[in-house]
């Protein structure tokens, strides 16, 4: 039943009518879920999806492409300040905002593809890291920007529609990552994807069988940026105040920890690494206030580790999660996935 | 059939309704037994050192729970871990209105995590009392839901430089970090010497990632300063300290009470932080006010593990304003009545600096102590509470 009787069947968007029918669910259920999420509740599926669209990025260059970076902060930041700068300092809408973050991102990130063409794994690595400290660097001394101190960011609106509640953001970043997910998905099922991918698996296999290796790895750098950039985008007004510490190396980390947590090379994998990476680092500050359990493991902290108490808590909790995925299930969350797909499919047998 | 329905439907609305009035009624975070405060402070990451601070007032609010509450009502304290990441931070402050239901917010370090809460909480009307930071832009200009209980950088500048002008000798540099932190102590140590008829010899930045402070000692050495005037991150001032004694440059060494943490400071600085000047915010760790006695001898009985150092105590010192004023406000808690009692503050002490709130005025604290490091760690005083003449 699952059988590919063509190339063009394996390619499809959605595969068949049932996953039409959930996608459509799962359009129904995020517009309705502000109805029932509340404005906290909000945030933090603002906060999954921002992140969700920077892991998509993110993976599209070190899932698919096979170039890892450390950098994505720089480029968020990039995405973020642009974006404040355009709907904040000049009035201009956060529709020509949004894409004018995206494409300034994408710019640099196609400026860093360039130098980054013939570096490859550690090497790679520190030149994308260099990066992502230079630009929050730049950003703190430039005292248009804010400098170190920051800026805060006004309210969105739409036209003539105020968009002051995280409900109400919400719609717009949700619209967003439905429609970059969707990009994401289309790219790698086309040529450029193919390309990409056979780049990651031996780039001299790729460039012998007619890849341009310069114009794909530019683009790849280039369309991650983009993604990160309109990320960006919307953290500003999300958060209401940017400043560079927000955009610093941990940032970076985080953003490639949800890539692997979630699975290199799936665009379902980014989105359910970044949901994973950011609940549990929201929720994780309220683990003393679980039951029963809660004050155990506060307690035994206190006594053992430090005074800081859930703090040790949340950072081991978290740290032992990516160690068990990447020891397991080194293809992350989408693995789990693919392997209980598989066995239902097949059970009782 | 369909008519039941369509009454149930509405009986539950109704209920709903009334339920929903009902809690309107009623003051977030303030029940007959409890009232429900909440603070963020980084336990991880970059700034955890100052974490401590959310500890000192869970000490705090103990102790008053201990004596029996305020009014008949316990203090449900709920303490988050932002590790100094603003968009934690939101979440937190999200989660504390709209989950939690806090009547007010206490303390909550730094001021980046600060700023990006500012305007949030301020929209649903949160009580803030002493946000832990030095910066303006809380109480700059009045915002009616915030009291500052921690002295601006700027006064503190202005106090430090006078004082050193005055004692320690004419000839006075300042170091400082390049961001508005440093910037705002530049400006205090620049308008107390204009009036003093003097001007610094020296104003040396460093920016935040540096590391080798080298070229800095020697600008400072090479202006024959007598004084050097802090506004640092402790690495930097410890790398400083280092640097210059390698020169065999000793000048008097003074610093924001941002370091003020003596044995910490001693401890990374290798015991070079011996005799350097540092403001305080509250009373010496070691002094004997009754109210000081009172809070070490909780402090040994509750929570012995903590070191009672000035940023834990510093947790004590921006919740008790609050405390004072829930007191004031009586039986029926109500967020006017809180902000009313506080505005009706007139030189109320506790173990900080003497608080002076009105309407327009939420900048309470307007002085500082200063105090010298000794050689084991311990401070002294050099002054009792001085204050700007403003």
């Amino acid at each position: 039943m699952d059988m590919k009787r063509d190339y063009y069947e394996d390619i499809q968007m959605l595969p068949s009518a049932w996953e039409g029918f959930w996608f459509v669910v799962l359009l129904a259920a995020l517009a309705l879920f502000p109805l029932l999420g509340g404005n906290y509740y909000c945030y933090l599926a603002n906060l999954i999806a921002i992140n969700a669209i920077v892991a998509i990025g993110l993976n599209l260059l070190v899932g698919y492409t096979g170039q890892v970076s450390l950098g994505h902060a720089g480029f968020f930041a990039i995405g973020a300040y642009t974006s404040a700068m355009l709907y904040g300092k000049y009035g201009l809408s956060i529709l020509i905002a949004l894409p004018a973050a995206g494409f300034t991102a994408a710019l640099f990130g196609f400026l860093l593809g360039l130098p980054c063409l013939r570096l490859e794994g550690p090497y790679l690595t520190i030149a994308t890291m260099g990066f992502g400290m230079t630009v929050t660097q730049t950003i703190g001394h430039w005292s248009f920007l804010g400098g170190r101190m920051g800026i805060n960011t006004p309210k969105l609106q739409i036209l003539s529609w105020q968009l002051s509640k995280d409900t109400e953001i919400y719609y717009l970043i949700i619209a967003v990552a439905v429609l970059m997910t969707i990009g994401a998905r289309n790219l790698v099922r086309t040529r450029v994807g193919r390309a990409l991918v056979a780049i990651r698996d031996s780039d001299i296999a790729a460039s012998t069988t007619g890849v341009n290796l310069t114009y794909y790895k530019t683009l790849a750098f280039a369309v991650s940026a983009f993604y990160t950039g309109v990320a960006g985008a919307l953290f500003a007004p999300v958060l209401g105040f940017i400043s560079p510490e927000n955009f610093n190396l941990i940032t970076s980390i985080v953003f490639l920890g949800m890539v692997v947590v979630g699975g290199l090379g799936s665009i379902f994998g980014s989105i359910a690494g970044a949901a994973l990476m950011t609940i549990l680092q929201i929720q994780l500050s309220a683990v003393q206030d679980l039951w029963l359990i809660g004050p155990l493991i506060s307690s035994i902290s206190t006594r053992w580790f430090n005074v800081g108490g859930m703090a040790n808590v949340s950072n081991i909790i978290i740290g032992s999660i990516m160690v068990a995925i990447v020891i397991f299930e080194p293809m992350g969350i989408n693995g789990l996935y693919l392997r209980s797909k598989r066995f239902f499919k097949s059970w009782p047998f | 059939m369909r008519r039941g329905v369509w009454i149930g439907i509405m009986i539950l609305m109704l209920a709903v309704g009334g339920a929903g009035m009902a809690l309107a009624a009623d003051v977030r975070g303030v029940t007959d037994t409890e009232i429900t405060i909440g603070q963020w402070g980084p336990q991880t990451g970059p700034a955890a050192l100052w974490g401590a601070v959310a500890r000192g007032t869970d000490l705090y609010f103990k102790m008053i729970n201990e004596e029996g509450g305020i009014n008949g009502r316990k203090i449900k304290y709920v303490l988050r871990d932002d590790g100094y990441n603003p968009a934690k931070t939101k979440a937190i402050a999200k989660e504390f209105v709209e989950n939690i239901g806090v009547f007010a917010v206490v303390g909550g370090v730094g001021t980046g995590p600060g700023m990006a809460v500012r305007d949030y909480l301020t929209e649903n009307k949160v009580p803030w009392v002493g946000p832990s930071t030095g910066s303006s832009h809380f109480t700059r200009p009045t915002n009616p839901y915030i009291f500052g209980v921690y002295p601006l950088y700027k006064d503190e500048a202005y106090l430090l430089t006078k004082y050193a002008y005055e004692n320690k000798g004419k000839k006075i540099a300042f170091f400082y970090q390049n961001d508005d932190y440093g910037k705002e102590g530049l400006e205090g140590a620049e308008i107390a010497l204009k009036e003093l008829g003097g001007a610094l010899v020296a104003k040396v930045s460093v920016e935040v990632p540096d590391t080798d402070l080298s070229s800095h000692a020697l600008k400072l050495k090479e202006s024959g300063a007598d004084v050097v005037i802090m506004w640092l991150l402790p690495k930097h001032a410890a790398i400083i300290l280092g640097e210059s004694a390698k020169l065999g440059y000793k000048p008097q060494w003074i610093s924001s009470n941002t370091l003020s943490d003596a044995p910490v400071m001693m401890n990374i600085t290798k015991g070079l932080w011996a005799g350097v000047i540092t403001s305080m915010f509250g009373d010496l760790p070691n002094e004997d006010t009754p109210l000081m006695k009172k809070y070490r001898e909780a402090h040994q009985k509750m929570a012995a593990s903590e070191r009672w150092g000035s940023f834990y105590y510093a947790g004590i010192i921006w919740a008790e304003p609050l405390v004072e004023s829930l007191k004031m406000a009586g039986k029926d808690v109500t967020t006017e009545k809180v902000l009313t009692s506080l505005e009706t503050m007139n030189k109320w002490r506790g173990i900080g600096p003497p608080l002076t709130y009105t309407k327009d005025e939420h900048q309470g604290a307007k002085s500082v102590k200063i105090s010298q490091v000794l050689e084991n760690g311990d401070v002294k005083p050099l002054s009792d509470w001085l204050q700007i003449t403003k």
